[in-house]
């Protein structure tokens, strides 16, 4: 099993290069079950990234680029009448897929976003009154550019939270780069790569992650770190229950990826910043996005006991 | 950065407060001056009216021109700006000031202990047993609010909040008790307090002008209390002596020269000593009330000649005392000054005053013979007792016998005794009180200032001093009960009437009547064991404990001691309880660490275990096995589902064999 993962990770990191942390917190958000959200400038590898995730792990997937003038039938799909036939035939968007590429989803207006985001909470979409299931495993890997950027409508809280980690992939290393530069072209060699393991494994791994144990002494570590957000005051609000079940779901597959059975204090720390970045607030909201510089006090402030 | 305690608070909070304030401050309208209170009411009323339409709250600018005026109003209203009443004036005018200045939860806070301030200034001025639960309900309010104050949200359930308010209080109470029953006890009035006593006082004083006693029965309040430890007697014997005054100039009675300093002559007694403590109002003056004539008599006091008790000090404290009386007696023969003294006339007595006396002298065959006429002309003529006489003129005497006929108790106890002097039989005036009103509930005798009375003694061969009393001549109710005192203040019309409580009261006056004797009840209570806790009652109770030793500083000591003594327990306590509930395991995990940080290498606290772990590999690689196994025992043993007694024995072994 871990043998199986590593060789993920060695794979991926072939692509993608010098950036080990992030894809293994992106593998780990895959088996966590949870849909993830990248957040980075353009042209640092983010859809390379989400790409790359969907190939490795053998998903059919589709991506829809985000725009301005997104509807929200341009996601979930539009009935067409069908005069051969005298009836109305329902043609799927490119949501109905097993792994959904949402690029630049901070492009699109609130209508569109929140189609998206209806679809990733229920695992259902509903039009002209039919209930249509999602298929299974279902994930979505979103991309946003940073608020900041020209031309974007930020995701509302509510809907942050609906995504299990956010990850910053970030410049490379100078070597990494070098190498990067020299290498053959990305794109390329993403059509080389073959998925390490079939849909029905990867629903076997996922499965594993609930047995991960996690004792009572992690447990007051995790409320202890929950606790924190809710007093101190340099946090606008607490972390939310869901936050603190989110944070376990994801420390449990970063247990497994590290090939343990049980839940240790370093891979709650692991995963801490990549889940509770987007569901933070400062208290001086000076509309730059703190997120990850509170996770990193959080985690500063909260002793293992 | 926004702060818990900046941020604003809420409304219904603000409006409580405000109240409260008003309640707190609401005593303080007895003793201030009317334009304190204006000015502190309308602070409030700015404040209400602000709540409804926040731009009549006032600015900053506004604000200090406001605290210019409060100050100035202070000033040109106590001229003594040094005083406690011109501190709390200030202080009354200010917390109005602040109520507009609150924004935030941090002045919340200043405000509510302004108001406990506020709340301790009201025993300066009255220590009643109702003022009391006025004060601790409105502490508790207080602190309820205080409490709302440091939630995150109110929440809105004033009952509980008050509960909360009140188990929190109720902690205190042991300490309360500890400090009040061994706080060493200033032995004279606190110089604060004395002043507002000495202000506040109403009572007899060394001399009367016809109209001093009529005065003085306007006021209900209460002189003294008595219990007596066998029951009580009759109402025409409940003569308590005050001053006795000797020397006239025919408007006025003093004491006159110090002559009654001497001994008391020996009294010759009949029947048993009636036994009686008192609990005496604060009077300013050094007289101590007994009933008549005084055997036995307090501690710290003398008896002179003429049986008045006078105590060393003047009593500015609430005085408690025992004495034993006798009510039949005979005090012997006179001395030769006292005699002269007793027959000092002042120069202004008129001719139809001398042959009025002729008169009862020609028809009377001795000296008791003289006073019975002189009673049966106070009874037969048209006297009429009453609290508003006419005023005087220049003869008070003479214009009362012969004109007006209308007087109070001292117009004839001094008549007569005038009367006396000119007919040759040596006569004082004694002033006291006469009667009182039994409290069935709190078995006591009630005497208030309106109790205050008049009376005349005469010498009479074989008899000694005698009490006469020529008020009972012609108002015999006056003797045998107290008056209505509500029909007395009600007959405006000059020279009318006392008429005498008679009448049968009805159900709800009886109820009130009742709820009255209730709460007179409580407050003898109240200053007997409360109040009555003096420096003297402590020492005996500190010798019946057998902690005699413990005087003045030494106790300050002891009692320093035991606090500290106190707190080192309660911490030790609490310090163990957090102690308990550390898991065996990661105490031993704790050990492993604190080993290493010995050798020089510490756990940072937010380090997991395989973090350190890792950091002792690189920092001393040839401990690396025996450090693995530990970490990895403990990662098994506390995040794992293993759990076997062996496994920990195992692991504290290693740790305690653990030698980096």
């Amino acid at each position: 099993m871990k043998r199986l993962l590593d060789e993920i990770i060695t794979k991926a990191g072939d692509i993608i290069l010098g950036k080990e942390q992030v894809l293994r917190l992106a593998i780990t958000c895959v088996l966590a079950r949870g849909h993830l959200l990248i957040e980075d400038l353009p042209g640092v590898g983010k859809t390379t990234l989400a790409h790359l995730l969907g190939k490795l792990l053998g998903m059919q997937y589709q991506r829809i680029q985000f725009t301005s003038d997104m509807l929200p039938a341009d996601i979930i799909g539009v009935s067409i009448y069908d005069r051969e036939q005298e009836s109305f035939h329902f043609h799927p968007g490119p949501i109905f897929s097993q792994l959904v590429l949402a690029d630049e989803i901070n492009r699109a207006t609130p209508k569109a976003q929140s189609a998206l985001l209806e679809a990733m909470e229920e695992r259902q979409v509903t039009t002209d009154g039919e209930t249509r299931k999602l298929p299974h495993p279902f994930f979505v890997i979103a991309t946003q550019n940073p608020s900041y950027q020209i031309g974007t409508f930020p995701l509302p809280e509510s809907q942050l939270d609906r995504f299990l980690m956010r990850v910053q992939i970030g410049y490379p290393d100078t070597a990494s780069e070098r190498r990067l530069l020299a290498g053959r072209e990305r794109r390329e060699m993403l059509e080389s790569i073959t998925p390490c393991i079939d849909m029905q494994q990867l629903i076997s791994i996922q499965n594993q992650v609930d047995d991960i144990f996690v004792s009572d002494a992690l447990l007051d570590y995790c409320q202890a770190l929950l606790e924190f957000s809710r007093t101190s005051p340099r946090f606008h609000h607490g972390l939310s229950p869901r936050a603190g079940l989110a944070l376990l779901r994801n420390a449990r597959a970063w247990a497994l990826l590290e090939g343990r059975d049980k839940v240790l204090p370093e891979d709650i720390q692991a995963v801490l910043t990549a889940t509770v970045g987007h569901r933070l607030h400062s208290t001086s909201d000076t509309g730059v996005d703190e997120g990850d510089q509170l996770a990193h006090h959080l985690l500063e402030s909260v002793p293992i006991t | 950065m926004k702060r818990p305690d900046r941020e604003p608070l809420s409304r219904h909070l603000l409006i409580t407060l405000t109240l409260l304030l008003v309640a707190t401050v609401a005593p303080h309208i007895l003793h201030l001056q009317g334009w304190i209170i204006g000015f502190f009411l309308a602070s409030v009323a700015l404040r209400i009216a602000s709540m409804l339409r926040p731009k009549l709250l006032p600015g900053r600018l506004l604000l200090f021109v406001l605290a210019v005026m409060g100050l100035a109003n202070v000033i040109v209203n106590y001229p003594i700006l040094f005083s406690g009443e011109a501190a709390i004036a200030l202080m009354t005018s200010m917390v109005g000031l602040k109520l507009l200045e609150i924004h935030s939860r941090r002045d919340l806070y200043i405000v509510v202990f302004i108001g406990y301030f506020l709340l301790a200034t009201q025993f300066l001025f009255n220590q009643d047993a109702l003022m009391v639960g006025y004060v601790i309900v409105l502490t508790i309010t207080l602190t309820g609010v205080l409490l709302e104050n440091s939630r995150h949200r109110p929440s809105n359930h004033p009952i509980k909040t008050f509960g909360t308010a009140l188990a929190l209080l109720l902690q205190a109470l042991p300490i309360m008790l500890v400090l009040f029953i061994f706080f060493p006890r200033l032995s004279g009035p606190i110089w604060f307090l004395d002043i507002f006593e000495r202000s506040g006082t109403t009572g007899l004083s060394d001399s009367i002008t016809m109209g001093s006693i009529s005065n003085l029965v306007l006021s209900s309040k209460i002189a003294f209390r008595v219990e007596f430890k066998d029951p009580p007697p009759a109402p025409p014997l409940r003569y308590w002596r005050g001053p006795v005054l000797w020397e006239t100039n025919g408007k006025e009675w003093t004491r006159g020269q110090p002559l009654s300093y001497s001994n008391p002559p020996q009294l010759h007694t009949e029947g048993p000593a009636t036994e009686y403590s008192v609990t005496l109002e604060p009077t300013g003056r050094r007289w101590v009330m007994v009933l008549d004539l005084p055997d036995t008599i307090p501690h710290q006091s003398k008896v002179l000649g003429d049986f008045q008790v006078l105590r060393r000090e003047p009593i500015h404290d609430r005085l408690r005392y025992s004495a034993s009386s006798r009510m039949r007696y005979n005090t012997g023969q006179i001395t030769p000054p006292e005699r002269a003294q007793g027959l000092q006339l002042p120069d202004n007595i008129t001719p139809r005053i001398r042959s009025l006396v002729q008169g009862w002298r020609s028809t009377a065959i001795n000296n008791q013979d003289v006073v019975n006429l002189a009673l049966g002309h106070f009874r037969n003529q048209e006297f009429y007792y009453t609290l508003r006489p006419p005023i005087v003129n220049d003869n008070p005497v003479d214009q009362f016998l012969f004109e007006s006929r209308r007087g109070f108790c001292e117009h004839f106890a001094t008549s007569f005794t005038l009367l006396m002097r000119v007919a040759g039989i040596p006569a004082r005036v004694v002033t006291g009180y006469q009667g009182g009103e039994f409290n069935p509930l709190g078995r006591h005798l009630v005497v208030r200032q309106s109790d205050a009375h008049a009376w005349s003694e005469v010498w009479l061969q074989g008899s000694g001093w005698v009490r006469v009393d020529p008020t009972a001549a012609v108002a015999p109710e006056r003797i045998e009960r107290s008056f209505e005192f509500d029909t007395a203040l009600g007959s405006d019309l000059l020279g009318a009437p006392i008429r005498f409580g008679n009448i049968q009261l009805g159900t709800l006056a009886n109820m009130l009547k009742q709820l009255h004797w209730g709460m007179d009840a409580i407050n003898a209570s109240w200053h007997r064991w409360v109040l009555g806790y003096t420096e003297e009652r402590q020492s005996t109770l500190m010798s019946m404990l057998g902690l005699d030793f413990l005087k003045g500083h030494r106790m300050a000591f002891a009692m320093v001691g035991f606090a500290t003594i106190a707190v080192m327990l309660l911490g030790t306590t609490l310090w163990h309880r957090g102690r308990k509930r550390v898991d065996p395991v990661y105490a031993d995990y704790l050990r492993f660490c604190n080993k290493l940080k010995r050798s020089g290498l510490a756990r940072k606290d937010i380090e997991g275990p395989l973090d350190y772990l890792k950091r002792i590999e690189i920092w001393r690689p040839e401990i690396q096995s025996e450090a693995n196994r530990i970490t990895q025992s403990y990662i098994h043993l506390r995040y794992g589902q293993t759990n076997n007694k062996n496994a920990r024995r195992l692991f504290h072994q290693m740790v305690q064999h653990f030698r980096p």
